[in-house]
């Protein structure tokens, strides 16, 4: 067997028969073995959109995506999606073909120390140096991706040992990191923080949804009653009727999210890590609160704030034994009052009038199927895809949240859409971010897949103009798209459909047209620029300072 | 503060670069430096100082898939 078809049967192995990449010239004997084995390869236009469809691929399934560059330019070319899915804990393996042994290290052409780049965007990273290390090397890499806080993996991989023999491996189970337990002492201390709090909340991050312990952590809502927000990335673990779920917190956080944890006296952290967009300013964030905090990685423990507990372990085992013996019925009640009291109100959608993109999003989320996946962009209109619109499960919510990535949305879409062809997949974009990765209009073209795309155009960079209205001067730098191109004629160049609205009154049509359409399909959306997003939390701020609407 | 730290490592490709880099991205100086091959592997034996409590830097060390043992040796208050 050469290198390049162990690859290639490692990769079945492990279960990977969907990969996105693209060729070049340190990675063509893998291309070359691609003809003849029955991984399927989806050829992206951009080895960023590559791995992107990778991590899209990922986090719609929790399994491990998997994407393929070359060396040199196409190494450099992934690295952003690697930082990407490190801050967002990705499960990847990403291939890169490296110049030839004999060629390492004299600056060949295309030769970049990609292992050294790796490092610190990578949980871990190899070179393969021996062909009999090939396949227990790649092995590990889908262990080490998999195991424990997931993260992507990098291989790099030189031309001469993909070309040449490689001894037969027969896949051993490989050794996987011990991951820690929690205690039964510490659960039982857990559990009578819980009984003594007056105003405990339950901060859900995206670790419930990476550890598959969904379930178990609507189980332990359902049975203690506790009121509970969610990160970013935790939207979609929590069951949105629940009367006593808030939505997110942070810096865009829902005012009553915000209020309640600043307000709590307990706080049940699981699966997050107190990032800094969702404390706003750390030494008021929830002042009076104990820290009870449950996660697979012990270095969150204590990061950014001491908890009074830890629980360090598999959700899927700490959830089912945490309880609250005692009621908070006063507790509830107030809660329930500060969802009622600053609920997230609509406008209907009335000819004449100027588009809501926040009322648009709502009934885009009203109208697409439940299971529907919604990928987006970095800026406003990600901000308003969070607080707006309704996730039945973290895999359906796909936004870039550690690294806030533009450009992330529509290769995450390919990427899902590979993943569940038989679901709705639909791609908010930012104008800005759309065009950072606009060349994957051609995969969609490609592979006719039917990823719907809804671009919310205000022809601005608009979270930064938010900024530089709010906090500089109104003085606007660099921040004006009003040359965009007509995203309709775009999408005709690459034979796809589309419509192009500016009216509330045509919100409705355009909607179901969309969501009807079998194919791939671009709806622009014209938006009033001075549109921000509410509440923001401003910088050096405490959450429960936020500002919740214009001054 | 200044800590004596004792690492075991496998003596891989960017094993020594892993534990440098993430030093300093933790925050922490690096005061003084050995290392020798020990059996298979490599002993490092590193002086670092920083503002942080240590464990900031040392359950990120102990992520290394390189590393195999990290013992603390001991505490010094900073000296100028
Ligand atoms: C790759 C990258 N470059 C720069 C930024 C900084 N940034 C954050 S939001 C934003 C504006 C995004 O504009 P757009 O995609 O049009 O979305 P909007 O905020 O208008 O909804 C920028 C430039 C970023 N997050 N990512």
């Amino acid at each position: 067997m050469t290198g390049a078809q162990a690859i290639l049967t490692s990769l079945i192995e492990q279960g990977a028969d969907r990969v996105f990449g693209y060729p070049g010239g340190a990675i063509m004997p893998l291309y070359d073995a691609l003809l003849d084995s029955p991984v399927t390869h989806y050829l992206c236009r951009h080895e960023q959109g590559a791995a992107f469809a990778a991590i899209g691929y990922a986090r719609a399934t929790n399994k491990v995506g998997v994407c393929i560059a070359t060396s040199g330019p196409g190494a450099t070319n992934l690295l952003t999606s690697l930082a990407d899915a490190k801050l967002d804990s990705v499960p990847l393996v990403v291939i890169t073909g490296q110049v030839a042994r004999a060629a390492m290290g004299s600056d060949a052409f295309q030769e970049v120390d990609v292992l050294g780049l790796s490092l610190s965007i990578c949980k871990h990273s190899m070179q393969v140096m021996e062909p009999g290390d090939l396949q227990p090397m790649l092995n590990r890499a889908f262990a080490i991706a998999r195991e424990g806080r997931p993260g992507p993996v990098l291989v790099d991989i030189p031309k001469d040992i993909q070309l040449g023999f490689v001894p037969e491996h027969s896949p051993r189970p490989c050794n996987t990191a011990s991951l820690p337990q929690a205690s039964h002492n510490d659960i039982e201390q857990a559990n009578r923080l819980l009984a003594q709090s007056q105003r405990p909340v339950v901060y859900i991050g995206g670790g419930v949804g990476m550890a598959s312990a969904v379930p178990q952590l609507r189980d332990f809502l359902c049975r203690t009653q506790l009121p509970h927000v969610s990160t970013l990335k935790g939207l979609g673990s929590a069951d949105y009727h629940h009367p006593l779920y808030l939505g997110m917190l942070g810096m865009h956080g829902l005012a009553a999210a915000n209020l309640a944890v600043q307000q709590s006296d307990l706080l049940l952290i699981i699966g997050a890590r107190l990032d800094d967009r969702v404390t706003g300013k750390l030494d008021e964030f929830a002042p009076e609160a104990k820290i009870i905090h449950v996660d697979i990685d012990p270095a969150e423990i204590h990061k950014r704030r001491h908890a009074n507990v830890s629980l360090l372990g598999d959700l899927q085992h700490i959830l089912p034994a945490l309880e609250c013996t005692s009621s908070k019925s006063a507790w509830s009640a107030q809660i329930e009052q500060l969802k009622q009291q600053k609920g997230n109100r609509y406008e209907d959608h009335v000819k004449g009038k100027e588009i809501d993109a926040p009322s648009l999003l709502r009934r885009l989320s009203d109208l697409s199927a439940d299971d529907a996946i919604v990928c987006c962009d970095v800026g406003q209109h990600q901000m308003w895809v969070a607080q707006h619109m309704q996730f039945s499960h973290p895999t359906r919510h796909l936004s870039s949240g550690g690294l806030g990535t533009m450009g992330f949305g529509l290769p995450a879409a390919i990427g899902a859409q590979v993943a569940e062809p038989d679901k709705q997949v639909v791609a908010v974009c930012g104008d800005g971010s759309f065009m950072m990765n606009v060349q994957e209009l051609g995969t969609l073209r490609r592979y006719q897949m039917p990823v719907k795309i809804v671009i919310l155009d205000n022809q601005r960079l608009g979270m930064v103009k938010q900024w530089q209205e709010l906090f500089h001067n109104e003085r606007y730098s660099e921040t004006d798209l009003s040359d965009n191109p007509p995203f309709s004629q775009l999408a005709a160049a690459f034979g796809i459909a589309s419509a192009e609205i500016a009216d509330a009154g045509e919100v409705e049509q355009a909607l179901t047209t969309l969501l009807e359409h079998p194919g791939p399909y671009l709806l622009h959306v014209r938006l009033n620029h001075q549109a921000n997003v509410w509440p923001i939390v401003p910088p050096n701020t405490a959450n429960h300072e936020m500002w919740e609407q214009a001054r | 503060m200044t800590y004596d730290l004792e690492l075991l490592l496998s003596d891989q490709p960017a094993a020594l670069e892993r534990v440098l880099q993430t030093a300093r991205y933790r925050g922490f100086k690096v005061r003084q430096l050995q290392m020798r091959q020990r059996g298979s592997g490599l002993q490092l034996s590193m002086q670092v100082s920083g503002p942080q409590p240590i464990n900031i830097l040392t359950t990120q060390l102990h992520k290394l898939y390189d590393l195999a043992s990290l013992n603390i040796e001991q505490t010094l208050p900073q000296t100028a």
